[in-house]
């Protein structure tokens, strides 16, 4: 979500966004190229009155976070989807392998873990239910309800046995003819809000700003976008330090090259990764190479009709950390 | 949940007649305790209520599912 850049530095209460966004594993997201409903324009008048909506505040970076940050993962993982009817789908999901641990030397500390993930997704036009649960008991929740044609309600909660380690977001969402504004309440006393507009057919500004209660810390972010049908440039600044540029272009039907800038002023970090995107008929093929000496790849394969198979590979030439992992995917 | 608004009814004893003062405080507390009872009890229900309400939503759905489809790994 683009509002990782003003949380990302606000210490860890907010539902952590930079892990990858709440992208559903519903099969291969189909790729929207960055479009704009613009009439082909060569010297046509811009109509300054019917400009069109712009992206939401949190999506402003979609495209370069599709194509650098897939879900890569490290063992064995299976996911079988079985849907009920047109709406309602149950998912079964295993995974075997090693999570990392957050530990204070340089090392890094894995620790094998499996579980069961049970999931009900409930689809429908004005209303979109999705719940996983897991055998440690956590459970993740996402509900998007439209109240009215403008206004949404979504809310994004994970819940836990352990006290104190939940966590819960409720989000307003108010579409205007050429805006959007958004409107955040989220455990521990966290407010936000934010507003984006479209100012020209191609460029989208927008601001936002956030108050953490409980550290009594506030933050104002400003973004930009600019959005041609060939390529889509993004740009964050926020008061918590952190500048996030990002840069996507469509070089062909199949192929998109993704670029994408962090510095965050705090701790003095910089990133920079560098990533393609193939979309080709039978898989989709993601690759990236970080200025933090890592090297990642995601393949999703499709052997057959609605059968999946993933193999995600991440090199971390600095820390040595290795991580590989092969799956399968079975449903839509 | 962890609580939510830090200490607001310390003791502020610039001259305010002590009577007046500990009922808003009492007030303040009555409510901050209540909520935090509400929000326990409100994650408590939606952690163990959140999947079922899905699948009844889900089955009661057009077309309405059967039963052993809910079951049965086919």
């Amino acid at each position: 979500m683009g509002a990782s850049v003003s949380h990302a530095a606000a210490p860890p209460p907010p539902p952590p966004v930079a892990p990858p966004p709440p992208a559903h594993p519903l099969g291969l997201a189909a790729v929207l190229p960055p479009q704009t409903e613009e009439k082909d324009g060569a010297a046509e008048k811009v109509d300054y009155m019917n400009l069109p909506c712009p992206v939401p505040f949190e999506e402003i970076q979609r495209e370069a976070l599709m194509s650098l940050k897939p879900e890569l993962f490290e063992g064995m993982r299976f996911d079988f989807t079985k849907g009920l009817n047109q709406k309602f789908s149950l998912s079964h999901s295993v995974f075997m392998g090693s999570t990392e641990v957050p530990s204070q030397s340089m090392k890094t500390v894995k620790v094998p873990t499996a579980h069961y993930e049970f999931g009900a997704n409930y689809l429908d036009p004005k209303m979109m239910l999705v719940g996983r649960i897991l055998t440690d008991g956590r459970l993740n929740a996402r509900v998007k309800w439209d109240l009215t044609d403008d206004l949404t309600l979504k809310i994004n909660a994970q819940l836990t046995n352990e006290p104190h380690y939940s966590q819960g977001m409720f989000n307003f969402d108010y579409k205007g003819k050429d805006y959007r504004s958004q409107f955040q309440i989220g455990n521990n006393a966290f407010y936000g809000a934010n507003y984006i507009q479209s100012v020209t057919p191609f460029l989208s500004l927008g601001t936002e700003i956030f108050w953490l209660g409980h550290q009594r810390k506030s933050g104002l972010g400003f973004a930009g976008r600019y959005n041609t049908p060939k390529w889509v440039g993004t740009a964050q600044v926020a008061s918590t330090g952190v500048v996030a540029l990002s840069y996507v272009q469509k070089v062909s039907e199949k192929v998109t090259l993704a670029s994408d800038f962090m510095y965050n002023h705090m701790t003095r970090d910089v990133t920079a990764s560098f990533g393609y995107d193939y979309i080709l008929r039978q898989c989709r093929l993601r690759g990236k190479i970080d200025s933090s000496g890592c090297v990642a790849a995601f393949l999703e394969e499709r052997l057959n009709m609605g059968v999946n198979f993933v193999l995600s590979a991440e090199i971390d030439h600095v820390k040595k950390d290795y991580k590989f992992g092969f799956g399968l995917t079975v449903g839509e | 949940m962890a609580m939510r608004g830090g200490g607001g009814g310390g003791g502020k004893g610039k001259g305010k007649p002590p009577a007046a003062e500990s009922k808003a405080e009492a007030a303040g507390k009555f409510v901050k305790v209540w909520t935090t009872w509400g929000m326990k009890k409100a994650k408590v229900a939606a952690h163990w209520g959140f999947i079922p309400l899905v699948i009844v939503v889900g089955m009661n759905s057009e077309p309405k599912p059967q039963l052993f489809q809910l079951l049965s790994p086919v």
